[in-house]
């Protein structure tokens, strides 16, 4: 899927657009100046020899939110075989962009290959979130075998701002039970804010952690937040309020409880 | 082959008398410490064995060994912002910059090599290259360096005996050894890291009300 959004007057609209595949994406209507758009994987899931890319590119003077319809589910793969998930997004000078999908589920013998490449110029915003489920607990579903090579890199102006990096592959429950791994946490959230507005918002982030959470601002327009939480029901509960915050207007429809 | 004078200036490196200031810092323990986290030196030895494994020290040594390859400035440049981006905390990235100029000027000062500041593990890969001393043994000294370090901060803070942290040290060598030896293998797409306990502990070490260490 390709699409890229301009500026109208005020308003953020869509400048050109492209899907095949299950990959599909709705533009709910809005007040807000800003264009929302949901991806929906009409597949239902990710599996062994699936692809999925995603390009989005918001050009100066627009503000694009980027959300999903419903959870990403990593299911059971083939052996050999996994699958593939690319997005790139691009944010030009003066432009905002969001990254907000909702949680990706690691699901018991999954083999996912993801990367989440963003380029940014000097004056461009980005809030993004990367919330990941390690099996649900309460349905049972333990991630005794699993695959995840999961990447977030974040660049600015081609030079590496923020990356991180996560490369499981075996009994995911068992690592993530280790205490000062995941201390027994199945669900964890990455949260990336780059904003001249970034500095002014650690402490009050900070008063919104639970102890199993710590936000840092590696620059001055770098906050960076990372969440440890039992589960994927109290990892949003603690999500929501925070990225409220940074976004600056309410989230998308589907963030909810 | 190491000469026995590679080794001994390797030795001289990472001798806690280099004028990098390890001691300084600890890497989000004393965080974990003051949690109530870590109180015994099994506790000391497991979160070091994270921080090894799982932790920050894989993508160090990738980047140490990176550095020791680059041909150019510009890609010298690359892996030194790679770094940056991979630091968990402000803390950290702290920790990796100033011993990172620390040891620059040390090395430029002592010994005839045009070394310009970097992050700590790609200055001492840039290092090693520039004076030709052996890449695997550079890795292997430079993580066990890491792991002293933290041991020693443990001694101070947990607080354990002087051998506690011998032990400690002794028991996580191996470990040393063979994932340096590994990482100098690997290239930037092999880079990766889960521990995120001890990167939330580094974080919260900021705030932290009474703390010795800078990190």
């Amino acid at each position: 899927m390709h699409l890229s959004v301009k500026p109208r007057g005020p308003r953020t609209v869509l400048d050109r657009f492209r899907q095949s595949g299950s990959l599909k994406c709705l533009y709910p209507r809005g007040h807000s100046t800003e264009l929302q758009a949901v991806l929906v994987n009409t597949a239902g899931g990710v599996t062994g020899g699936d692809r999925f890319e995603t390009n989005a590119h918001a050009a100066s003077g627009t503000h694009l939110t980027l959300t999903t319809q419903a959870c990403e589910r990593a299911y059971r793969a083939q052996p050999d075989q996994s699958g593939q998930i690319r997005t790139r997004l691009s944010v030009s000078d003066g432009a905002r962009l969001n990254w907000l999908p909702q949680e990706t589920i690691l699901f018991n013998g999954c083999a996912l290959d993801r990367r989440l490449s963003v380029d940014l110029t000097h004056g461009a915003e980005l809030l993004l979130v990367e919330p990941l489920i390690f099996g649900r607990e309460a349905m049972g579903e333990v991630l005794l075998t699993a695959q995840l090579n999961d990447r977030i890199d974040i660049r600015r102006a081609g030079l590496p701002l923020y990356l991180d990096a996560l490369h499981l592959d075996g009994d995911v429950q068992a690592l993530m039970q280790r205490r000062f791994v995941g201390g027994d946490a199945r669900a964890v959230a990455n949260v990336v804010f780059v904003s001249h507005r970034a500095e002014a918002q650690l402490d009050p982030v900070r008063e919104m952690l639970p102890d199993t959470a710590g936000a840092s601002l590696l620059r001055p327009d770098v906050l960076v937040l990372r969440l440890l939480a039992p589960d994927g029901f109290d990892l949003r509960r603690t999500l929501i309020p925070i990225l409220t915050r940074l976004n600056g207007h309410p989230l998308p429809r589907c963030w909810t409880i | 082959m190491a000469t026995p004078t590679d080794i001994l200036t390797l030795g001289q490196w990472f001798s806690p008398a280099f004028p990098v200031g390890a001691f300084a810092y600890s890497h989000g323990l004393e965080r974990s410490i003051d949690q109530g986290q870590v109180r015994t030196a099994d506790d000391v030895q497991d979160w070091l064995d994270t921080v090894l494994h799982h932790g920050s020290v894989w993508n160090d040594t990738v980047l140490l060994a990176s550095a020791y390859r680059a041909e150019t400035p510009e890609e010298l440049i690359m892996i030194d912002a790679t770094c940056r981006a991979l630091a968990a905390s402000r803390e950290r990235l702290m920790e990796s910059d100033l011993q990172g100029s620390a040891f620059c000027a040390a090395v430029r000062d002592v010994w005839p090599v045009d070394l310009s500041d970097l992050t700590y593990p790609v200055a001492v890969g840039r290092a090693a290259r520039l004076m030709d001393l052996p890449l695997e043994l550079t890795a292997q000294m430079y993580v066990q360096a890491f792991v002293s370090n933290l041991a020693a901060a443990a001694v101070r803070l947990v607080p354990l005996g002087q051998t506690d942290g011998q032990r400690i040290v002794k028991h996580l060598t191996p470990a040393c050894r063979d994932i340096a030896a590994k990482a100098v293998q690997a290239d930037a797409d092999d880079l990766r890291a889960c521990s995120y306990v001890t990167d939330i502990a580094a974080m919260n070490h900021e705030t932290q009300y009474s703390r010795i260490f800078r990190t």
